[in-house]
């Protein structure tokens, strides 16, 4: 019962989400791509982003899930409040986001100035690098979880507390389970947003090999490299796409489209 | 309504004065429960019986209000203790079993958070025994997802008395069943109920509900109890047209003159000499006659022994325990039942305008 006319809107929408990976295929460099891959030039930004990208994504569950449930069993007018404030570094460009941390957190910055004084410095750190990608993978998470939990809304809740339940077990027990597809869905979406950071921790965390360097700064200095050439990106890209589609497949693509 | 009534019951079990205001809705009630009383709330939609039970449950919190059980109070100014320490159970018109746990294990799961000592094995076994109370002995594994909606209700039926609640609120709780399975679940709550040795409040729109498992009927309407008595009592004198309707019979509540009823709307509703004595003097009263009583013409009736005619308009048929109801315009409407094939001969249809008649004899008359 679909309109004829929408396939051919839908068909150019699909092949422009797929002809440029196509596109990329054709460009890699077969015979030479197990030297590029297994070059420290690949595989140290590879385990970097593993690194960091883990470690945002147990903060986000860590911070987000909390703020979730906050924000779900709000009042109507401060869960809008708190849902807009949360959409915002979703819907900012992540140089924005990027500057924004830097002005907090770098030198001269409010929180940057009490933190020098302590000693402790965070831009252009791995620090900085696992700040700024939860910084722009915390408001998917949040999102997806939120939104679970008002669909599942408080009903087993309240039968969980009638029966004797504490607040503890409730949550634990009933609230939890009940929007594991939705955290599923938010943790995947998170990680891989998470991975595939690049503007913030550009200006926050900096390029240095090794410290922050991550997969995406490691591509971006592959391709604009002097004198390299783009081979290295696009092995680099096709890495990238590789674990993002292991991770999904992993998941099990039908639990993760529970979000859409 | 006699002060009688509302006195207190000298070993109420729980005790509850409750008031809100919430808009333009206003509650205001008191009530007790005996132990093992089952009370039937009665009340048409929007007269505050789910509020009722959250307010007792711990769901809401009242305006102004004390609820005590067993002497402790739970809810009065400036304390308010959480549900999940009152052990007042609550089952619903849906059953609302955790969806991602087994039968066995939404049984088990009241049982533990009631006895943090109770280790999972026994708490499994002692699930078992409950499902085996409400017949779903080899469901235990069951996901919630693949069991019927009755033997969803009976594992959630399971669960609110596993957990040991000193009151269970029951919420319309055959609402959601099909006309075979209800009548099952109504026994076995009854059963259940009996055994336990719980006292339950049962907020029902089905009188067969309060006949089969209340001792007792409280009728609530726009927010207050306006009648409450024994099942019998309440049902044999209906006091208001929703436990009229309910209980299959018309009522007709207005002022007693000269020996009869005179409805809101003007009509004159003559009684049987057996009551028109008691209506000598004016006041309010009602009128009370079956369904089945009303005669139903397509024309003013010639030579009327009825002494109750009038005529209305059909706004309403529909299928009856008896044959088809008729319902007709008036305040109040009466209802008439008749068998289908005479509502096929008669013609009717809605908007018909119809006579009625009703037979003195056939009226009971109340001094209200």
């Amino acid at each position: 019962m679909i309109p004829r006319l929408l396939y051919l809107p839908a068909s150019i929408g699909l092949a422009l989400l797929v002809l440029p990976l196509a596109g990329l295929l054709l460009k890699v460099d077969w015979p030479g791509l197990p030297a590029l891959l297994l070059s420290p030039e690949a595989l140290q930004p590879l385990g970097l982003s593993l690194a960091t990208a883990s470690v945002s994504t147990v903060l986000c569950l860590l911070l987000g899930v909390p703020l979730a449930v906050v924000i779900a069993r709000s009042q109507p007018r401060v869960a809008g409040l708190l849902r807009a404030l949360v959409t915002v570094p979703l819907v900012l460009p992540p140089l924005v986001g990027g500057i924004a941390l830097l002005s907090l957190l770098g030198r001269g910055g409010v929180l940057g100035n009490t933190l020098e004084l302590a000693g402790l410095r965070i831009p252009f750190t791995t620090a900085a690098v696992v700040i700024a990608q939860t910084f722009v993978a915390l408001p998917f998470l949040v999102i997806a979880v939120e939104g679970a939990l008002r669909t599942a809304g408080v009903r087993y809740e309240r039968v969980a507390a009638t029966l004797g339940a504490g607040r503890g077990t409730v949550f634990a027990r009933i609230t939890l389970p009940l929007v594991a597809p939705g955290l599923l869905a938010g943790t995947v979406l998170s990680f891989a947003r998470a991975l595939g950071e690049f503007g913030a921790t550009a200006l926050f965390a900096g390029n240095q090999a090794g410290v922050t360097r991550t997969m995406p700064l490691a591509i971006y200095t592959a391709f604009n490299g002097s004198g390299v050439t783009t081979d290295q990106a696009v092995a680099l890209s096709l890495l990238l796409i590789a674990v993002a589609v292991i991770i999904l497949v992993l998941v099990g693509t039908r639990r993760a489209s529970v979000l859409s | 309504m006699t002060p009688a009534l509302w006195k207190s019951a000298a070993n109420a079990l729980l005790e509850a004065n409750l008031q809100l205001t919430r808009g333009s809705f206003t509650l205001d009630v008191r009530l007790t429960l005996a132990p093992g009383e089952v009370l039937a709330l009665l009340g048409p939609n929007g007269s505050g019986k789910s509020t009722v039970l959250d307010l007792l449950a711990g769901l809401a919190a009242p305006d102004v209000g004390t609820v005590t059980i067993d002497g402790a109070v739970l809810t009065a100014p400036g304390r308010f203790v959480a549900p999940e320490r009152r052990a007042i159970g609550l089952l619903g018109q849906d059953a609302l079993l955790f969806p991602h746990l087994s039968a066995r294990a939404n049984v088990a799961f009241a049982l533990r958070v009631g006895d943090a000592q109770l280790n999972a094995s026994l708490a499994r076994k002692e699930a078992d025994r409950w499902l085996d109370r409400v017949g779903l002995k080899d469901f235990g594994d069951s996901l919630p997802r693949a069991l019927s909606g009755g033997q969803q209700q009976r594992v959630a039926l399971a669960r609110a008395l596993a957990a040991g609640p000193r009151v269970l609120l029951l919420d319309e709780p055959m609402a959601a069943l099909d006309a075979e399975t209800a009548p099952f679940m109504r026994q076995l709550i009854r059963e259940q109920l009996a055994e336990t040795g719980t006292s339950a409040i049962i907020v029902t729109h089905d009188i067969v509900d309060a006949v089969v498992l209340a001792n007792r009927v409280a009728v609530l309407h726009d927010g207050a109890l306006i009648d409450q008595g024994t099942t019998a009592e309440v049902l044999a004198a209906p006091r208001n047209p929703f436990v009229a309707a309910l209980a299959g019979v018309n009522l007709v509540v207005g002022t007693v003159q000269n020996g009869a009823i005179v409805a809101p709307d003007g009509r004159i509703f003559w009684v049987r000499p057996a009551d028109a004595g008691d209506l000598d003097s004016t006041g309010p009263g009602a009128a009370v006659f079956r369904p089945a009583s009303v005669v139903v013409h397509t024309e003013q009736p010639r030579h009327a022994s009825p002494r109750n005619v009038w005529s209305a308009r059909v706004t309403a048929i529909e299928p009856g325990s008896g044959g088809v109801r008729l319902r007709t315009s008036g305040d109040p409407e009466v209802i008439a039942e008749l068998t289908p094939a005479a509502v096929a001969d008669l013609g009717l249809q809605l908007g018909s305008t119809v006579w009625l008649s009703v037979k003195a004899t056939e009226v009971s008359a109340y001094r209200r």
